[in-house]
C-alpha cells in the first residue's frame, strides 16, 4: 500500500469533521450539463409500473425458480426422487410414532389422515416463508450484479417453493387414501386447488413482509422462525381445539387464523366430505388478499435499500 | 452559459459513498466502556466508516470510453456499482440515458447450471423475453467461444472461461451504457480481439463504457478518456495517454520504494486535473421521454 496522500490530510478511513484541503494549485472547472432525457439510475418506480415492469420479468422468474429447485436436487445422487422420498419418509415418521406407539386418535376421526394433512399443508407454509425471508439476503450477488424489480426474487423463491411442493402434496393425496381408513374421492377434492392457491397468496404476501425486514435486520431469521413455531401450535396440525376447549372466545380466535382455516377446510375437502362453511371462506380470502397487499406495498417501498450494502 | 452539443449519456454530480465495516483496529476501538462490553458480548468487532468515494463529479458523452485508475480499494468498483444504480450513494445524485449493465467479476450466474442455461437466465434477467434470448444465444456463444464446454456446468469451468461468457451475455443486450468492472483480465489473446471489436461496435451505435483495469497500458488501448482515482477522490480525469502515462511513472515510483518521488508525480498530477463541478440544466432537449413512460 502507497503512503501517497493528498496534500493537507493523511488519512482517509476515519472520517475527518471537515473537508480536507486541496492543494490551491489546483483548478476549478464549472461544467454546464443539459440533463433532459436523463434520468437518476435506482430510482423507484409507481407500484403500477413497477408491477409491470415486475411482470414482463416472469420469464426470468420461472427460469430461475426452475433452474435453482434443478441445481439443488442435482446435489444428490437420488436428484429428483428426494422431492417424493422426503415427504414420504417425512410422513413415516408421524405414522409410526402416532399410529402403532401411541395407539392415540385424540378423539379425531381419521386421525391419521388428519396428522398427514396438516402436517404437510403447514410445513409448506413454514418452509416458504423460511426461505423465502432471506431471499433478498442469498440473492445478493444477484441484486449487485443485475438491475431488476427486487421482487423478482422472492416471487422466484416462492414459485420455488411452489414447484417442490407439488410432488409432496401428490405424496400427501396418496397416503391419505391409502391409509386406513383411507379418504374416498369426492367432488369436493376439486377445491383443495382453491384452498392451496389461496394459502400460495397469504405465503407470498408475508413473504415479501418478511424479506424486506429480513434484508434489513437478518437477526430476523432467528424470530421468525420461532414464531412459525407458535404459529403451528395454534393453527391445530396435530390435535383439534374442539376436542381440547369449550371456551368459545378461544375458538373464535382460533378460527380467524388463516392458517387454523387451511387446514381445516383441506380436511373437511379431503377427509370429511364437508363443504367448507362459508365464514371459512371468508376469512381465508380475507386474509389472504391483506397480506399480499401489504407485503407489495412494503417490499415496494424499500426497493432502493436493497442494492446498500 | 453555452452547453456543448454533445450527447450525454452519464451524469456523475458530487457522489459520496461512506459505509461502516468492522474493523480490528485497535486504535479505533469505542471509547465508552459499555460499547466495548457491549460489542464483546456479540462478538462483534468496532465498525469504522470507510469514506469509498469523497465527491467525485463527472459527465461521459456517446462514443467515449472511459477507463478508470487506481490502487485496490481507491473506489474504483463502488463508483461502477454507483453509476450502475446497484448501490446508492449516501450523497449527489446519478443520471443516464438509458439504463446501465454493470459487468462485474462476481456476476451472479448459477454454477450448477450449464453454460447453456446460464446464458438464457442471464438473457432473461437482462429483460429479455424468451424468443430474444433464444435468438442472442448463438452470438453470446460465437463471442464467448467456449466450444464444447457450453453444455458443461458453469462449476468446471477456469475463470478465464466464465469471464468470457459473463462478458458475451452482457454484451448481449446491446446496452448503451456499459460498465466493465475488471472482467475482461482473464481472457486470452484470441477472446481480447473478439471483446474489444465488441465493445468498438456499441460505442460506435452510440454508446459508452467505463472500464476498471489494472494496467495503465490496457487504458492506453481501449480508452478515449482515464480517471485516476485515488482515496475516493479525483486525481485526474483527462485523456487516456496522458492520464495512463502520469498513472505509469507514479506506480512504478511506488513499485520501487520511491515514496518521494511517488508523491512528486501525485502531487503534479493532481495539479494537472481540475476540481469539476457541474451545473445541471433541466429539460433543454423537448423530445426527452421518460425512460420508464414506455
Amino acid at each position: 500500500m502507497s503512503t501517497t496522500t493528498f496534500a493537507g490530510h493523511t488519512d482517509q478511513t476515519n472520517v475527518p469533521a471537515q473537508r480536507p484541503e486541496r492543494t490551491p494549485l489546483r483548478a476549478k472547472k464549472l461544467v454546464p450539463v443539459d440533463c433532459g432525457g436523463l434520468e437518476p439510475v435506482a430510482n423507484r418506480p409507481s407500484l403500477d409500473e413497477y408491477l409491470h415492469m415486475t411482470w414482463q420479468r416472469r420469464h426470468f422468474i420461472w427460469a430461475d425458480a426452475r433452474a435453482r429447485t434443478l441445481s439443488e436436487s442435482r446435489r444428490f445422487l437420488l436428484g429428483t426422487v428426494w422431492l417424493v422420498l422426503r415427504p414420504v419418509l417425512d410422513a413415516s415418521v408421524y405414522l409410526v410414532v402416532f399410529g402403532l406407539l401411541l395407539k392415540s386418535n385424540r378423539g379425531v376421526e381419521n386421525f391419521l389422515g388428519y396428522l398427514v394433512v396438516g402436517v404437510f399443508l403447514f410445513r409448506f407454509t413454514s418452509g416458504a416463508i423460511n426461505a423465502g425471508s432471506r431471499s433478498i439476503v442469498s440473492g445478493k450477488a444477484m441484486v449487485r450484479s443485475f438491475s431488476f424489480p427486487r421482487i423478482a426474487l422472492p416471487v422466484a423463491e416462492v414459485t420455488r417453493q411452489v414447484l417442490r411442493f407439488m410432488p409432496t402434496l401428490a405424496a400427501m393425496l396418496v397416503l391419505i387414501v391409502l391409509i386406513p381408513p383411507g379418504a374416498r374421492l369426492s367432488w369436493r377434492w376439486l377445491l383443495l386447488p382453491v384452498v392451496v392457491a389461496l394459502q400460495v397468496v397469504l405465503i407470498a404476501g408475508l413473504v415479501l413482509l418478511t424479506s424486506r425486514m429480513v434484508a434489513k435486520v437478518p437477526d430476523l431469521t432467528q424470530v421468525i422462525s420461532l414464531l412459525n413455531r407458535f404459529w403451528m401450535y395454534g393453527s391445530g396440525v396435530m390435535y383439534s381445539f374442539e376436542r381440547f376447549t369449550d371456551n368459545q372466545t378461544v375458538l373464535a380466535v382460533v378460527r380467524l387464523n388463516p392458517m387454523y382455516q387451511v387446514l381445516d377446510m383441506s380436511r373437511d375437502c379431503l377427509l370429511y366430505a364437508r363443504t367448507p362453511a362459508l365464514w371459512s371462506w371468508v376469512v381465508l380470502v380475507v386474509w389472504a388478499a391483506l397480506a399480499l397487499a401489504a407485503g407489495l406495498v412494503y417490499f415496494w417501498r424499500g426497493e432502493e435499500s436493497y442494492g446498500t450494502s | 452559459m453555452e452547453l456543448p452539443e454533445q450527447d450525454v449519456q452519464v451524469v456523475v454530480d458530487d457522489v459520496h459513498v461512506r459505509y461502516s465495516a468492522p474493523s480490528s483496529d485497535r486504535s479505533v476501538r469505542p471509547v465508552s466502556r459499555v460499547q466495548r462490553v457491549a460489542h464483546r458480548i456479540v462478538g462483534r468487532e468496532p465498525t469504522v466508516v470507510v469514506r469509498a468515494l469523497a465527491g467525485i463529479s463527472l459527465v461521459a458523452h456517446a462514443g467515449e470510453a472511459v477507463g478508470v485508475l487506481g490502487l485496490n480499494g481507491s473506489g474504483k468498483s463502488t463508483l461502477l456499482r454507483v453509476i450502475s444504480g446497484l448501490e446508492r450513494p449516501s450523497r449527489g445524485q446519478v443520471l443516464a440515458a438509458s439504463i446501465p449493465v454493470l459487468l462485474g467479476v462476481n456476476a451472479a450466474l448459477l454454477p450448477d447450471l450449464t453454460g447453456q442455461q446460464n446464458v438464457r437466465l442471464g438473457c432473461l434477467a437482462m429483460g429479455m423475453t424468451p424468443d430474444e434470448a433464444a435468438a442472442a444465444y448463438p452470438e453470446v456463444i460465437e463471442l464467448a467461444g467456449l466450444g464444447a464446454a457450453v453444455h458443461r456446468p458453469m462449476r468446471t469451468y477456469s475463470s478465464g472461461m466464465g469471464a468470457r461468457l459473463r462478458f458475451a451475455i452482457a454484451v448481449a443486450a446491446r446496452p448503451s451504457i456499459l460498465l466493465i468492472d475488471e472482467a475482461l483480465a482473464t481472457g486470452d489473446a484470441a477472446f481480447k480481439e473478439r471483446s474489444e471489436q465488441a465493445m468498438e461496435q456499441m460505442r460506435a451505435a452510440a454508446g459508452c463504457q467505463f472500464l476498471v483495469v489494472q494496467s495503465a497500458k490496457t487504458v492506453e488501448q481501449m480508452c478515449t478518456r482515464a480517471m485516476w482515482l485515488h482515496q475516493g477522490r479525483l486525481v485526474w480525469d483527462g485523456p487516456a495517454p496522458e492520464v495512463a502515462l502520469a498513472y505509469r511513472i507514479w506506480a512504478t515510483h511506488i513499485a520501487k520504494g520511491n515514496q518521494d518521488k511517488a508523491q512528486k508525480a501525485f502531487d503534479d498530477a493532481f495539479a494537472t486535473g481540475a476540481d469539476t463541478s457541474l451545473h445541471l440544466i433541466a429539460g433543454l432537449r423537448s423530445e426527452a421521454v421518460a425512460r420508464h413512460a414506455k
